[in-house]
């Protein structure tokens, strides 16, 4: 269970203060999974950062039972001159998980091949995107962070990535964030937009639909 | 609240990740740290033989040398290594359970093991080479030598704090450390030096760490100048100044 608490966070920019999340106060609750829909630059990122506590609000508090993710991604969190091997290495230490376990795991999910023991600067975006998603998928967290996972690999990847979290209902939940419907569609029974600082939840993504695209 | 046992293993994972990172694809890899200050004193020693120069009566010029410079690398490359700290590993503070002072303890405890890797190995060789080991008061040693890690890591911590505010701090930083060199007395005993002189250098925290391993390591010599307790306040005024720093660094890390 993940709450949110009256959290506000607003970043200075040249033109003034900009407020990304304006007095949030947001319950995910239990074991659903939840997408939360935005545009470009809407806070979609800030708010999964928020609530890893990889970035704390200006204002309010993030209320966290069990164990979170980092917000996984494309970006962030990989050292480009460490192998991929290396980089699974690290992130197994610092969550305590059997290190020797999440490379194996993750060496078979990433499907990178001879590159999983190359630097990673030398991956491709989308090469980054699934050592990060197989990593994550390797260590057992209660509510998982997707930032804008559509993208990773072809299709038969996301076929796989999506029987991983379905393999995991019941135990773990999914909170993902993204600008495209269908994603959410793929992975969630519900979900919330972010407009203008606020988050609007719906039990429908019909509903969900109709709010972000008047907009 | 996370436990004392997460931050331990966080800790540890920087740590070996460093030894991987610090030269990063050269063969020889983190062995370097320790080659580098061994050939280094090796040469200093070198320089005493070619010269024809002493050390201090009843000390080998090698020991003489590496109770000098060691103490003092101890500092300047733990607080140098601090400074960068949190630049090099930015990436890093991405995972929730990492903390920018986690990513500082991690290089300052590296920098602990590897300059002390560097002193046993040398006076190792050399006891072996004498054929004879003895130490005066090896608590002494290890305090003095703990002290100028804790001089190295709390100096450190507020240039790496600054830096988060200013990144001129990196370039002045190595002009604010350079006479630091010759003003610590490595290659004198405090003893010898003029009383005048010696009143003004004695100011540097630097020096009493280096007379502290000294009086611990070699029987004859007394450190009669120096006061364990005086590196000790400025470590405690620097910790307090890194540490409020560090409190307010993390926020503006997010902004960039």
């Amino acid at each position: 269970m993940i709450e949110l608490e009256k959290v506000t966070k607003i970043y200075p920019t040249p033109s003034g203060l900009n407020v990304v999340l304006d007095t949030i106060s947001f319950n995910f609750a239990g074991q659903s999974n939840i997408g939360v829909l935005g545009k470009n630059g809407a806070g979609k990122s800030t708010l999964l950062r928020i609530i890893a506590g990889t970035e704390q609000p200006d204002s309010g508090s993030v209320h966290r039972q069990g164990s979170v993710s980092w917000p996984i991604g494309f970006s962030g969190g990989f050292n480009g001159s460490l192998s991929g091997e290396e980089n699974c290495r690290f992130v197994a230490r610092i969550y305590g998980a059997e290190v020797d376990e999440v490379v194996g795991f993750t060496m078979e999910f990433a499907e990178l091949g001879e590159y999983f023991y190359m630097p990673v600067k030398t991956y491709s975006s989308g090469m980054r995107a699934r050592l990060a998603f197989g990593l994550s998928m390797a260590i057992e967290f209660d509510a998982y962070l997707v930032d804008e996972v559509t993208a990773v690999g072809d299709a038969r990847f996301q076929q796989k990535c999506r029987k991983a979290f379905q393999e995991r209902s019941g135990r773990s939940c999914v909170i993902i964030v993204s600008h495209q419907l269908t994603t959410i569609k793929d992975y969630c029974n519900h979900c919330a937009v972010l407009r203008d600082g606020r988050l609007h939840y719906f039990t429908s993504i019909d509903d969900a639909r109709r709010l972000y695209e008047a907009a | 609240m996370r436990g004392a046992m997460t931050q331990l293993q966080v800790v540890y994972a920087i740590l070996l990740r460093e030894t991987k990172t610090r030269f990063g694809a050269h063969q020889l890899g983190y062995l370097w740290s320790i080659v580098q200050p061994v050939l280094w004193i090796t040469m200093f020693a070198g320089f005493y033989y070619a010269f024809g120069r002493m050390a201090p009566p009843g000390m080998s010029v090698i020991a003489f040398l590496a109770t000098g410079i060691v103490p003092y690398s101890l500092f300047r490359e733990t607080a140098g290594r601090c400074l960068s700290a949190i630049e090099a590993n930015k990436g890093l503070l991405f995972y929730p359970q990492v903390r920018p002072l986690d990513l500082v303890i991690a290089r300052v405890l590296l920098e602990a093991v590897t300059q002390v890797v560097v002193f046993v190995l040398l006076m190792g060789s050399l006891a072996l080479y004498e054929g004879q080991l003895r130490v005066e008061s090896p608590l002494r040693v290890v305090v003095g030598l703990g002290l100028a890690s804790g001089l190295g890591a709390s100096f450190g911590l507020v240039c790496c704090g600054l830096s988060v505010y200013s990144r001129s701090i990196e370039q002045l930083y190595p002009a604010m450390l350079r006479p630091l060199f010759w003003l610590s007395a490595i290659f004198h005993p405090v003893d010898s030096l003029p009383k005048g002189f010696r009143d003004i250098l004695v100011l540097n925290p630097v020096i009493h760490t280096i007379e502290l391993v000294r009086d611990g390591w070699f029987p004859g010599y007394h450190a009669r100048h120096i006061d364990p307790w005086y590196p000790v306040v400025w470590i405690l005024v620097f910790s307090f100044f890194g540490l409020s720093l560090e409190r307010t660094a993390r926020k503006r890390l997010e902004l960039s």
